[in-house]
């Protein structure tokens, strides 16, 4: 267990490269402000997950359904990974974060506030917005400073690695598919490609603690620009359009420039105000509920006969 | 619930190391929940799993002291005694 004499020494050491464990006695606005953002993380999994499932069942044949599923796991598993390392900072326990979600007191990720319409939908998820989460945990995985977090998102990193591969390929699939396919994908692109963009948020701000923390490792405006560089002219070779008018290529650098962003449709989701987002707290309440006498069967001994 | 820590180990001759934590209300239940969190994908080929009441922490002041100047050589002192052996030394 360490200690430090006050913030200036622990953001030294931070700045040196060190790595926060657990038991350490760190600053209570910098414990605050990682498990902040890693329930975060873990509520945003969660959800993810549960929309995952609806598609288990409408999923076009057997290996799509076991892959939908392998996925749902898996989220579901890194919602379960995030809560224990967030639990082990000593705020709540994984139980209080969970009703805290189920109640609408924490908040989720703003691209599982929309509604999934349709397969091509679900493959613009995985494709895109699993791309775009993968790209910030990479970006805190690089140099965090907080040990557990960094451990853990090896792992999950390497699990969303496989959803957006299984939804690049199915994303081919249907750009090189019928006309109809084609169609369907675009409008589920229409309807993706802004919610995917605005996770990573607004630019960041100068003095953003979770930068000078070392907790994240690169700025939302620069990861933003990245993920518009990589796939702006992928979708545009697969013979897709993108939903920005203002969309043009820089003559100057060869870079793409995307139309100002209007931030009021991200802030409505950080109020749990979204378009489906009523639905899926309560959808998720519901399954919390209907799982109860799981939890209580795991919890009780077995009658004694 | 108890919490149990993971170690996992890879074919071949890598050690255990530690995979991560979860919650389960019974050794049997923990047993299935640490090979469906950490190990569903070939992760490893044997999987330690301990109640995380069961490790002991060493004191890590201690264990930091443990390690002295007298129990390395950085081989400095060596390759300058090589030199002067066999008179390379101006
Ligand atoms: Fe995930
Ligand atoms: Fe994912």
């Amino acid at each position: 267990m360490r200690a430090w004499r006050d913030m200036d020494e622990f953001e030294g050491f931070l700045d040196a490269g060190g790595v926060v464990e657990p038991n350490d006695e760190m600053p209570e606005p910098y414990r605050q402000a990682v498990f902040r953002f890693i329930e975060l993380h873990a509520n945003s999994e969660y959800m993810g997950g549960l929309t995952e499932r609806d598609w288990i069942p409408k999923a076009p044949g057997l290996h799509r359904k076991l892959t939908a599923l392998a996925k749902t796991q898996d989220e579901i598993g890194h919602a379960h990974l995030l809560y224990m390392v967030a639990a082990d900072l000593g705020i709540k326990t994984r139980e209080e974060m969970m009703v805290d979600l189920l109640e609408g007191r924490t908040h989720f990720h703003n691209v599982f506030h929309y509604r999934v319409h349709s397969w091509t939908d679900q493959i613009a998820v995985a494709y895109l917005v699993d791309a775009a989460a993968l790209a910030s945990q990479q970006a805190v995985f690089k140099n965090c400073s907080y040990g557990p977090y960094k451990r853990i998102l090896r792992r999950v990193i390497a699990e969303e690695g496989f959803h957006m591969r299984n939804g690049e390929e199915m994303m081919l699939l249907m750009a090189h598919g019928s006309n109809t396919q084609h169609e369907m994908m675009q409008e589920s692109i229409d309807r993706w490609w802004l919610p995917a963009v605005q996770l990573f948020g607004p630019d960041s701000r100068p003095n953003d603690e979770l930068l000078r923390w070392h907790v994240k490792s690169e700025r939302n405006e620069d990861l933003r620009d990245r993920y518009v560089q990589k796939f702006v002219p992928q979708l545009l070779a697969c013979g897709f359009t993108i939903p920005d008018p203002g969309l043009e290529k820089d003559q100057t650098d060869g870079k793409w420039k995307i139309s100002p962003i209007d931030w009021e449709p991200l802030k409505q989701t950080m109020r749990n105000g979204g378009p489906d987002s009523a639905r899926r707290i309560s959808d998720a309440r519901n399954a919390w509920n209907n799982a109860a006498w799981v939890r209580d069967a795991l919890t009780n001994q077995p009658a004694s006969t | 619930m108890k919490t149990y820590e993971v170690f996992l180990k890879r074919e071949g001759k890598d050690p255990f190391t530690h995979a991560g934590s979860f919650d389960a209300p019974d050794e049997e239940m923990a047993l299935i929940y640490a090979r469906e969190t950490y190990g569903r994908r070939g992760e490893g080929e044997q999987m330690w799993v301990v109640p995380r009441t069961a490790v002991l922490s060493a004191n890590e002041k201690e264990l930091a002291m443990a390690d002295r100047d007298h129990k390395h050589n950085d081989g400095l002192r060596v390759a300058e005694l090589r030199r002067i052996s066999t008179g390379e030394e101006s």
